[in-house]
């Protein structure tokens, strides 16, 4: 096995030397985001997916045709919900979380030479940056005017009317583990436009293998990020872009 | 040989599958089977563990109660008197620390059907070196009437939980009093029938609606054990004629001992009809002031006009309702008739958290027996000087 590994090592260090290409470029796409924890027995509460957005760069480097190593430096919004129903129709919460975010993959692409597939396989690290919370909750405080003996209620604002916020997160040291590692895969296409700029389009799942949460009480429920990106974006070849094709 | 992909992709499996804990499963407390002890345990440690709304400030280390009790609970025997007896000391031990100063936990079990709910604020005040009795209702009833009132009237309304009292007159002519055992001003005021906490409420509000020559009102809630929040409005609302903030509350979100809301603002709201008060409001208050008299203290001294006289109260400033209505506090399990613990955490305007503590006053007057029994009333003789 290591004489495998070992000839395989000298194959892509030769490669490289003589075909390397760094290519870099830019990327978006629209994220969805789905928390893995649950609710116990609250009542009438469940957590939701919830959208967000990714942007950032991309650094290829490609040690031969089918083979590259890329990076995706990046800012991604894995955001969540937690909503009530029934009676409590209203009550909710965005938790829209941002990150700073490393994927490092590994980068296979197969077909021809314009129109070509890949997919991507790694692992990502992310640090959760900045927080927002946007909500709506009944206010104890607030009293609605009252209800008629006669008539009755259809929902919990007929008794406290509702606060609505959307104000900045505090990070709660004793709670929030702020960063996160987790693996990525995705596939796509490519597409190659004059030789020099690399076009493609995305879907991406990021498997988020660390609990938002430091381990802090007994019988805590894990809050785990999954999130299905769908991006695109272009790819240039340096050296292709400021020299001409001669190599 | 195989491919690399044979041996990468189970490697991949392998380290998903190993590096996300388990979702624990969390039963609701009352589900628990008071079978045996164990069950008996984990329904009130669970309990406590996703609806307690002070883990964020409170000192008792809830994880170590866990470690401590759990296997002293595992040795008692629920269908043993000894053990039960034991079982309620060691409920007393857990939760004394607690800073919920509305906590209290009553017994479904009839072994303990004579014994006292455990409650843990009283026990710490039982023993700190400031305690005193409650004043005697009988002072707000007879001596204040006769020794300052001018006029006024008295009354008090039976209902099946509680007997409710109420005193008001003048003091002095022109200054507006107003004393009540508890808060269920509202509901009392708007019975069909007339009784006689509502005639005297019916003198104080047309006082204060239709008298133009008051100087100063004083709200005496000493020894009042608080009721029902929505008597905030109903008796502050006519006073003001702009919503006053005066804190912000907060309740469980999610089962995390710190998954939290947002910080709500706590408002009085205007009444229809009202009037802004301008002169002097004093509070008078004690350590016997609990819950809605301390939110009601709270509220005054956030007015421009609003001054606070007594002593430090109770330290109950949660408001409570139904565990469902917000995700948290009071809760019961098959072998404890109710956890009695607050819904929410209160905040008051300058950031101080009081639950526990208690609200200073602004001028401290403390409880004097001797004073009383010769019929006179220093704290209210303080409230007094307020207001010239």
């Amino acid at each position: 096995m290591k004489k495998y590994l070992l000839l395989f090592a000298t194959f892509l260090l030769l490669t490289l030397s003589v075909r390397a290409q760094f290519e870099i470029g830019v990327s978006g796409g629209y994220v969805n985001n789905y928390v893995h924890t649950n609710a116990g027995y609250r009542a009438f509460t469940q957590y939701r997916q919830y959208g967000g957005f990714v942007a950032g760069l991309v650094l290829q480097y490609r040690f031969n045709d089918w083979l590259a190593i890329q990076a995706d430096p990046s800012y991604i919004r894995k955001s969540y919900e937690l909503r009530r129903d029934h009676f409590f129709a209203g009550i909710y919460q965005y938790n829209l979380n941002g990150y700073l975010q490393l994927p490092i993959m590994a980068h296979c692409s197969f077909g021809g030479q314009k129109w070509r597939g890949f997919v991507n396989a790694g692992g990502y690290g992310a640090y959760w940056i900045s927080g927002r919370i946007q909500g709506a909750m009944a206010n104890v405080f607030s009293n609605s005017p009252d209800v008629p003996a006669n008539q009755q209620t259809s929902d919990y604002y007929r008794y406290n009317e509702a606060y609505r916020y959307d104000e900045k997160y505090t990070f709660d040291s004793r709670r929030d583990r702020r960063m996160e590692w987790g693996l990525v895969a995705g596939g796509g296409v490519e597409y190659l436009l004059a030789e020099r700029f690399r076009l493609f389009v995305e879907a991406r799942y990021y498997y988020g293998l660390t609990d938002q949460q430091k381990n802090y009480m007994i019988d805590q429920v894990p809050r785990y990020n999954d999130s299905y990106v769908l991006q695109a974006g272009c790819l240039f070849n340096l050296r292709r872009l400021f020299h001409g094709d001669a190599q | 040989m195989k491919s690399p992909v044979s041996y990468i992709l189970p490697l991949l499996l392998l380290m998903t599958m190993a590096c996300r804990k388990d979702l624990p499963q969390l039963n609701d407390p009352q589900n628990y089977v008071n079978a045996n002890f164990n069950e008996v345990f984990d329904g009130f440690w669970t309990g406590m563990n996703n609806n307690y709304v002070f883990w964020d400030i409170d000192t008792v280390n809830w994880d170590q109660v866990y470690r401590t009790y759990k296997p002293l609970f595992a040795k008692l025997n629920v269908n043993d008197s000894n053990d039960v007896r034991k079982a309620y000391t060691y409920f007393k031990q857990m939760t004394s620390g607690l800073v919920d100063s509305h906590y209290n936990i009553s017994f479904a079990d009839t072994w303990l059907k004579d014994s006292n709910s455990v409650n843990p604020a009283f026990q710490r005040k039982m023993h700190s070196p400031d305690f005193h009795p409650r004043i005697s209702i009988f002072h707000f009833y007879d001596t204040i009437p006769r020794h300052y009132l001018d006029a006024g009237r008295r009354g008090f309304t039976n209902t099946p939980d509680k007997q409710y009292v109420a005193v008001s007159g003048t003091i002095n002519q022109n200054i507006l009093y107003l004393f009540f055992n508890g808060f269920s001003l509202k509901t009392l005021f708007n019975t069909d029938t007339i009784n006689g906490v509502k005639l005297v409420e019916q003198y104080f509000f047309n006082a204060l609606a239709n008298r133009t020559d008051l100087k100063g009102i004083i709200i005496d809630v000493r020894g009042n054990g608080g009721g029902d929040l929505d008597d905030l409005n109903f008796l502050l609302g006519k006073m003001i004629t702009q919503p006053l903030q005066f804190g912000y509350t907060r309740s469980k979100l999610g089962n995390g001992r710190l998954d939290y809301t947002p910080w709500a603002p706590a408002y009085v709201g205007p009444q229809p009809g009202s009037k802004a008060i301008t002169i002097p409001i004093v509070m008078l208050a004690d350590a016997w002031s609990i819950s809605m008299a301390e939110m009601t203290t709270m509220a005054v001294k956030a007015m421009p006009n609003g001054h606070f006289v007594g002593e430090r109260t109770w330290g109950a400033n949660g408001p409570l309702t139904g565990n469902k209505f917000y995700n948290g506090g009071q809760f019961s399990t098959g072998w404890l008739n109710l956890v009695y613990t607050s819904s929410l955490m209160f905040k008051y305007k300058d950031g101080n958290i009081y639950e526990g503590v208690g609200f200073p006053p602004d001028m401290a007057v403390p409880y004097n027996p001797a004073a009383l029994k010769a019929g006179r009333d220093l704290q209210l003789e303080a409230a007094l000087s307020l207001i010239h």
